[in-house]
């Protein structure tokens, strides 16, 4: 009960209407009071002076009364006059001194006059020189003293009796002592009434300013309170309008609308916590908070999932099963610089070798000091995997790049070469950054149909097959290129492939001469087969009919297409037979001259005028002298029969040419025949052609060209359609040693030509 | 009467052949070993008809041919084109439609070497009836 009592006493007094109104009622109060005093002691002191003023006049009447007695010697009246004055209320005495200090009269019943030392009246002590009137408050403040001088009159010092001395000015005082109780009195109860006036305003208002508060702020107070509770335990929404237009209204909608606002922010910032800490488990990286002491103070969940709880362990143990601190650790860096720090490690996870990256970065708290270090850890096992793969496969690339048996160049766009392999250079020798077209073929612009300008354009694939002409050697190249793009699918480059397909080219031109010797051969094992029947038909006639001559004729049919038909196959079986020549010591002049004389009388039949552009002695030398003369024979016969032509008119000509030049023998078969057009005197020594109809076989310049070849030497043809042709052989020259005899070694090498 | 067939060709033993075979058949035979041969003969002997050669120097049986069909004294003679060549590997000498492009009559037969008999002599007897 009593507790209790004290309980609400002291809520009482700590509730804001008390102190309110409490120090609200205080001012108020304590106001009144000085100004209560204030207007008490000008009461007061007005009243002394009103006092004064009295005992003044009172003084002056008793002067007056003095002066009368004294004139007219009646001395009783000054006596009486004194005494109905200080019969007076409020006068408690009335002394008259003479300017000796003589009591003379008084209120005080004296007898006669009594001397007085008044040396230490603080009034009367001058009595003799001070002419003012004075007076004086009792220490206890109860009576008051007037003393009002009498002063030298001229009446006084003319009057008959006994006169004043002039000189004298001062002849006496009247001193006046009035009791000040009843003022002090009346200004007591005026105190009294006002303190009492002030309590009860200091009461009024209390209660007033109480009830107002009460009134008023409690319950918008109560209310605030009630809401911040609720928010702090964040179960306030605020609803509805606060109405009203006082102060405390406005302090709501205020109080409101900062809710509103703090729930705003709480929200954005649960959010974004929220956000954050599943950022920080979810993340696919192992991420842990480790304080000063190298301890773990939060792991997310792939950490836990992977190590276990480790919260509150060291991180060398929590990560590694250390028990002591690594090397080079990217935490303390971080602690001790503030930045960010990234070291690459290799961990034990679960038995395997795993390569992980470790990224740190500081935690500050609210005074910018680094609390903590964030530790980021990812496995790139797999992309170190990948990537090794990568750069695995990156050398097979550049292995294939480089040894591919193509020239592989990369080109930009303006015809530079940027990479070749080492194919190429092999061929054509470092060339990064000259114009391909320059180091390809040897051109100061680019080609005409050029694949890479297309590729350029149409970003595929192309190609085009091309012929390079080297040292006079034509070269067959199919050149594909493709597009070299970037990210974007942007082409970037070109890379352009280039496969030397000579030989397939020649292979394929063989296969076509194969085909065409085929025909060719039928053809001609055709006409021989027809001369046979022919023959053989003649023959049966003449027996049916007994005519021997068309017996012989039959008969020489026969045995001469069997002749040919036997050339035939020796021609064939030379043509496609590997036979090593025959090497004799021979003068090339004599085997020349051999083959002329072989000729004349056809050339003379003709009409062709076979000359002869070789001297008949020329140096011995190592040849097949049958290959050589059977490769001549059909060169000049061939000659011969270009220049049969359906003008008789003109005389034609044939040369037979030979030399020797340095380590060679040339010989040189010309005419001014019919020529031939170009695509024949390209597959010349290569096809199956004749130009003698059923009379030749087709095989002689196969079989030329091969006794050259095998000879290690070269033969060639110019021809112009209307002109004639010239055939070119060059032999090399096998000189003889020591009579005739040669060196088994350069036979040998030879033999291998 | 015999029927004359003039027989050309450049080499003899295609000569003795056929003139043997058409002589055995009751023809009246004449030779000629090239194009200019040819040409006289033709003129020269008026033949019932021609076989010739299609390849042959001095005049090749092409060009021979073209100046018997523009000649009006002799152009009705019937020609029998004998040729060595097939056609589909040589296609340079695919005289037959060569020919034909030609505003000029073609050949009344051709005959491809080796030459049948019968055929010949079938060719033979359908042209001249």
């Amino acid at each position: 009960m009593l507790k209790n009592a004290i309980h609400f006493v002291k809520r009482f007094t700590r509730s804001l209407s008390f102190k309110i109104s409490f120090y609200a009622g205080l001012v108020i109060f304590l106001a009144l009071l000085v100004f209560s005093y204030k207007t008490i002691s000008s009461q007061e002191s007005s009243f002394i002076k009103k006092t004064v003023k009295d005992s003044v006049k009172d003084s002056e009447v008793i002067k007056a009364a003095i002066g009368n007695g004294m004139m007219t010697k009646e001395r009783g009246v000054i006596r009486e006059i004194i005494n109905a004055i200080g019969m007076t209320e409020g006068f408690r005495e009335i002394n008259i001194y003479d300017q000796k200090g003589i009591l003379y009269y008084s209120t005080k019943q004296i007898k006669s006059p009594v001397p007085i030392n008044l040396s230490n009246d603080p009034l009367l002590y001058d009595l003799k020189t001070n002419s003012h009137v004075r007076h004086k408050i009792s220490d206890d403040g109860s009576v008051i003293t007037v003393v009002n001088p009498l002063l030298n009159i001229p009446s006084c010092s003319a009057s008959a009796c006994h006169a004043h001395p002039e000189i004298e000015k001062i002849l006496g005082a009247v001193e006046l002592k009035i009791g000040l109780s009843n003022i002090r009195q009346e200004i007591s109860r005026n105190s009294h009434k006002t303190i009492a006036f002030a309590i009860a305003l200091f009461l009024v208002i209390c209660t007033m300013s109480g009830a107002a508060v009460l009134l008023f702020v409690n319950p918008a107070v109560k209310n605030l309170q009630e809401k911040t509770s609720k928010m702090a335990k964040g179960e306030y929404e605020p609803h509805g309008q606060t109405v009203g237009k006082d102060e405390m209204a406005d302090l709501t909608r205020a109080f409101d609308y900062m809710s509103l606002q703090i729930n705003l922010r709480t929200n954005q910032l649960d959010t974004s916590r929220r956000m954050y800490k599943a950022l920080f488990d979810e993340a696919p990286c192992y991420l842990t908070v480790i304080d000063k002491n190298f301890r773990i103070s939060r792991a997310n969940r792939t950490f836990n999932a992977q190590f276990g709880e480790k919260v509150n362990q060291h991180c060398f143990a929590g990560y590694k099963n250390k028990s002591s601190r690594c090397e080079n650790c990217p935490v303390e860096k971080t602690f001790y610089d503030g930045s960010s720090h990234q070291s690459e490690e290799i961990w034990n996870i679960d038995g395997h070798e795993s390569h992980v990256i470790v990224k740190t970065s500081p935690i500050f708290d609210e005074k910018g000091q680094i609390e903590e270090v964030l530790e980021m850890a990812i496995d790139v096992t797999l992309l170190k995997k990948l990537q090794f793969k990568i750069e695995q496969q990156r050398q097979e690339f550049q292995y294939l790049f480089e040894n591919v048996p193509c020239y592989l160049t990369v080109v930009d766009k303006d015809f530079n070469i940027i990479r070749h392999n080492n194919f190429f250079a092999r061929d054509f020798g470092v060339a990064e950054g000259k114009k391909c077209f320059q180091v390809y073929k040897g051109l100061e612009e680019k080609c005409d149909n050029c694949p890479v300008e297309k590729t350029f354009q149409n970003r595929a694939v192309n190609y085009s097959e091309e012929i390079w002409r080297k040292k006079g050697e034509d070269t067959y190249i199919i050149v594909y290129t493709a597009p070299v793009m970037d990210e974007k699918g942007d082409v970037t480059a070109v890379m352009e492939m280039s496969t030397n397909i000579t030989e397939v080219k020649r292979l394929q031109g063989q296969l076509a001469i194969l085909g065409e010797t085929i025909a060719g051969m039928s053809h001609s094992i055709k006409n021989i087969l027809s001369g046979l029947q022919g023959g053989v038909y003649v023959i049966d006639s003449g027996l049916t009919r007994g005519r021997d001559d068309r017996v012989k004729a039959g008969w020489t049919m026969v045995k001469h297409n069997v002749e040919k038909i036997s050339d035939l196959v020796k021609g064939i079986l030379y043509a496609s037979k590997e036979r090593e020549p025959e090497y004799q010591q021979y003068e090339l002049g004599q085997l020349l001259t051999e083959v002329c004389d072989l000729y004349e009388a056809k050339a003379k039949d003709e009409g062709v005028q076979l000359i002869r552009d070789f001297q008949r002695r020329i140096t011995s030398c190592l040849i097949d002298p049958g290959g050589v003369h059977s490769a001549l024979s059909n060169l000049v016969s061939n000659a011969i029969h270009a220049c049969r032509t359906e003008d008789t008119e003109i005389s034609h000509h044939v040369v037979v040419y030979g030399r020797t030049e340095r380590d060679r023998l040339i010989i040189k078969v010309s005419d001014d025949g019919v020529g031939m057009p170009e695509e024949i005197s390209q597959n010349l020594f290569t096809k199956f052609y004749s130009t003698k109809g059923s009379k030749g076989t087709g095989l002689g310049l196969v079989i030329t060209r091969k006794v050259i070849l095998e000879h290690g030497g070269t033969i060639k043809v110019e021809s112009k359609e209307g002109q004639g042709s010239v055939f070119i052989i060059e032999l090399p020259f096998r000189e003889v040693i020591d009579g005739g005899e040669v060196e088994n070694e350069s036979l040998l090498e030879f033999s291998q030509l | 009467m015999a029927k004359k067939i003039l027989v050309i060709d450049d080499e003899p033993d295609m000569v003795t052949f056929l003139s043997t075979l058409l002589e055995d058949n009751g023809y009246e035979i004449l030779t000629a070993s090239d194009g200019d041969e040819g040409l006289l003969k033709v003129k020269k002997e008026k033949p019932d008809l021609v076989s010739l050669d299609l390849l042959m120097p001095n005049k090749t049986g092409i060009k021979m041919f073209r100046e018997l069909r523009r000649d009006p004294e002799i152009s009705a003679i019937p020609v029998v084109m004998v040729t060595g060549f097939a056609t589909d590997d040589t296609p340079n000498m695919d005289f037959k439609k060569w020919i034909h492009e030609r505003s000029i009559r073609p050949p009344e037969a051709y005959i491809e070497k080796p030459v049948d008999k019968d055929a010949l002599l079938k060719e033979i007897k359908r042209i001249l009836g």
